[in-house]
């Protein structure tokens, strides 16, 4: 439009911004709108698919390992919040928290044991163990998701892969590559000595005493110094391949 | 368990293990389809091939049939006992076919079948209606079923004569749960299938929503009074609708979170003045999480709406704060609480007389202040930072004490100070005293 002078001009100015503000406002109504409308079909779709396949999820570990791989492919993170529609519609937000309630119980009792550290695979037998009554499996898969979803607490929750086993940690105990390194070698037997981690891994033996403490220390190993040839052996709980079963059962 | 003793000396049968209260134990995807009492197990040949078994409960499933005494064996009784057995169906090589004749109208109806070249007779004894045709059916097609044979051969033995489904006795159940089987198979085909058109629905949502959040972070946050209302409304209802579809959007400085949150965030304020003061003052979000979920039952909120709802209290005016030590650890503290109470009170801790002597551990502090022993840890790791106390670390463990340095005189490094708490500590630490 043409622009005129004065002051007639900068009120008709003043007007056009209005309008396109208006206007512009109207168009985000619009999307806000479409929005709206987008979320209510989105949320029946759920719904349908919660009518017929909510107890395949709950029954079936492997689809419902499919489902997060793909829920995780299209950016959705279906146990993000108790009020979201996946744990509303599908019911799995319970499953997981559940399990999260569980996972904590477990490494709490087992903690003056292992230090803070658990076998996944005791981990999960503990867990069989208590939900016996519960007609669900849990596979690892489940431990691992529900695991990952407690890291945000801050204590600590962390799955760590040494040699073939995977560990639980439940302790801020950071560990360093050396700590992991002796970890492996002592899958082996449940224990090592000093002798036996200097010849493997060719450290110098302060580097490998200092380790060794470091583990004692944190509660993590447990030393052994009655061997009649007088090594001192330290054995790691969470390696072992020996189930400790606390008594307690709540 | 039960005795798990062998019967038969050519080893026919094999032990079936039973639960203490008689039931069998089913092995992986074995399905039990019938059970029948007063079942005679008899070797017609001359002379017998195995001990009869007599009067048990006989039972079908998928996999074997079973057969356990229905008395337990009396241990003063003369009598051999006999113990539960079993025989895998596959073993099964023939069912000789129901010969109808004047004589067997008069027996006990009894169905012949061969295994592993011994003829098996089953005896039922039981006084019930019984449809001996259909459970001769039924062990038919179990046994091929079982050895792997095509369908056609198992549906084979469900038509009747006329050609008709029979849904009566042994082989109406099989077929209804075969039924079943198949349509679940079939449910989880379609399953997939529809989990993919939601999941395409899904990434449209996804990429509306990220849409949506980009214009809400453009856009200036001051504006004129009755906007702000608005749009600080409009956008609560963008992180109530992100929430929903499952995207995670961090409080913001000026967002207050999904309305969801904030009320989860009042709710936690409250709930978390009671476990606050039985831990005294400090507990960990962790076991925040424990004690809130379990005290709930159902609905249990996530650890993420946890996070999101402790951020929220520095918005609200709650006597509740959330902190974060240097370790990782996070934790719920009430406002009130000081750190230079905790300090003075660890203080008073170390200098007393005994802990001169041989310091303190985390444990030792737990116990005297009276809190979880983490927390401790965390206290201690502070109050050396703050240079109150110094560690020592040694094979029994990480202990610390009062930190002495600041009392010892950088020019005269050997002078033994008589006062102060270094005295103190002379005093504690002599060998001199008792």
């Amino acid at each position: 439009m043409r622009r005129r002078p004065g002051i007639g001009g900068l009120q008709k100015a003043a007007a056009a911004r209005d309008q396109y503000r208006l206007l512009g406002e109207n168009v985000a109504k619009l999307r806000t709108d479409m929005m709206k409308e987008q979320l209510a079909t989105f949320k029946s779709q759920l719904e349908e698919f919660a009518r017929k396949h909510k107890n395949d999820i709950r029954k079936n570990p492997a689809f419902r390992a499919q489902f997060h791989e793909m829920c995780a492919k299209v950016g959705v993170d279906p146990l993000a919040s108790n009020k979201g529609f996946w744990a509303e519609l599908l019911g799995i937000g319970d499953f997981y928290y559940e399990l999260g309630v569980q996972i904590i119980e477990v490494c709490m009792l087992t903690r003056s044991l292992n230090g803070g550290l658990i076998s996944l695979q005791e981990l999960s037998s503990h867990l069989r163990q208590r939900r016996k009554k519960d007609r669900e499996a849990v596979t690892e898969d489940d431990c691992l998701r529900a695991i990952s979803k407690l890291k945000v607490l801050g204590s600590g929750f962390e799955v760590i892969t040494i040699g073939k086993k995977k560990l639980v940690r439940s302790v801020p105990t950071e560990l360093n590559k050396d700590h992991n390194q002796i970890l492996e070698l002592a899958q082996g037997q449940g224990f090592v000595t000093v002798e036996q981690v200097r010849r493997r891994l060719s450290w110098a033996s302060g580097r490998v005493i200092d380790a060794l403490e470091t583990l004692l220390e944190e509660g993590l190993a447990m030393i052994d110094n009655g061997i009649k040839d007088g090594k001192c052996q330290y054995w790691f709980p969470c390696v072992s391949s020996v189930y400790s079963f606390v008594g307690s059962d709540t | 368990m039960a005795s798990e003793s062998r019967i038969g000396s050519d080893g026919l049968f094999n032990a079936a293990e039973v639960t203490t209260s008689g039931r069998p134990v089913l092995r992986r995807n074995e399905v039990e389809c019938f059970l029948l009492s007063s079942v005679d197990l008899d070797s017609e040949d001359d002379p017998p091939r195995f001990a009869s078994l007599r009067s048990g409960n006989l039972i079908l499933t998928t996999h074997r049939l079973i057969w356990i005494p229905s008395s337990q064996p009396n241990a003063s009784s003369s009598l051999p006992s006999s113990s539960s057995s079993s025989l895998p169906l596959a073993a099964v090589t023939h069912i000789f076919s129901h010969k109808k004749s004047i004589k067997s109208m008069f027996h006990s109806p009894r169905i012949r079948f061969q295994a592993e070249s011994v003829v098996v007779t089953i005896v039922f004894r039981g006084k019930g209606d019984f449809d001996g045709r259909a459970w001769e059916e039924d062990e038919k097609s179990e046994s091929e079923a079982s050895s792997g044979s095509g369908a056609g051969t198992v549906a084979q033995g469900l038509y009747g004569n006329d050609g008709t489904v029979r849904m009566v006795g042994l082989a109406g159940i099989l077929r209804k749960e075969q039924e079943q089987w198949e349509s679940t198979d079939k449910s989880l085909q379609d399953a997939f299938q529809d989990l993919n058109a939601l999941m395409s629905k899904a990434k449209e949502m996804v990429s509306l929503a990220e849409k949506m959040r980009q214009k809400l972070l453009s856009a200036p946050s001051s504006q004129n009074g009755g906007g702000d209302d608005e749009e600080m409304g409009s956008k609560e209802e963008m992180q109530q609708w992100m929430l929903s579809v499952g995207i995670i959007s961090p409080v913001t400085k000026e967002s207050a979170g999904a309305l969801y949150h904030q009320e989860l965030s009042r709710q936690l304020a409250d709930f978390v003045r009671i476990p606050l003061e039985q831990a005294g003052g400090m507990i960990s979000l962790t076991d925040m999480y424990y004690h809130f979920n379990r005290a709930r039952g159902t609905e249990l909120i996530s650890p993420d709406d946890l996070w999101q709802a402790c951020n929220l209290w520095e918005k609200f005016d709650v006597p509740v704060m959330l902190r974060k030590f240097d370790s990782g650890v996070k934790v719920i503290q009430n406002k009130s609480h000081s750190d230079e109470e905790v300090m003075s009170r660890i203080r008073t801790l170390v200098t007393k007389t005994e802990t001169l002597r041989t310091g303190v551990t985390a444990s030792d502090a737990a116990l005297t202040l009276k809190i979880a022993p983490a927390m401790a840890k965390e206290h201690l790791l502070s109050a050396e930072t703050k240079g109150l106390l110094s560690r020592d670390m040694s094979p029994d463990g990480l202990r610390f004490y009062f930190n002495l340095f600041p009392e010892i005189d950088p020019t005269d490094l050997h002078l033994v100070k008589g006062f102060g708490t270094y005295g103190e500590w002379v005093k504690a630490t002599s060998l001199l005293s008792v």
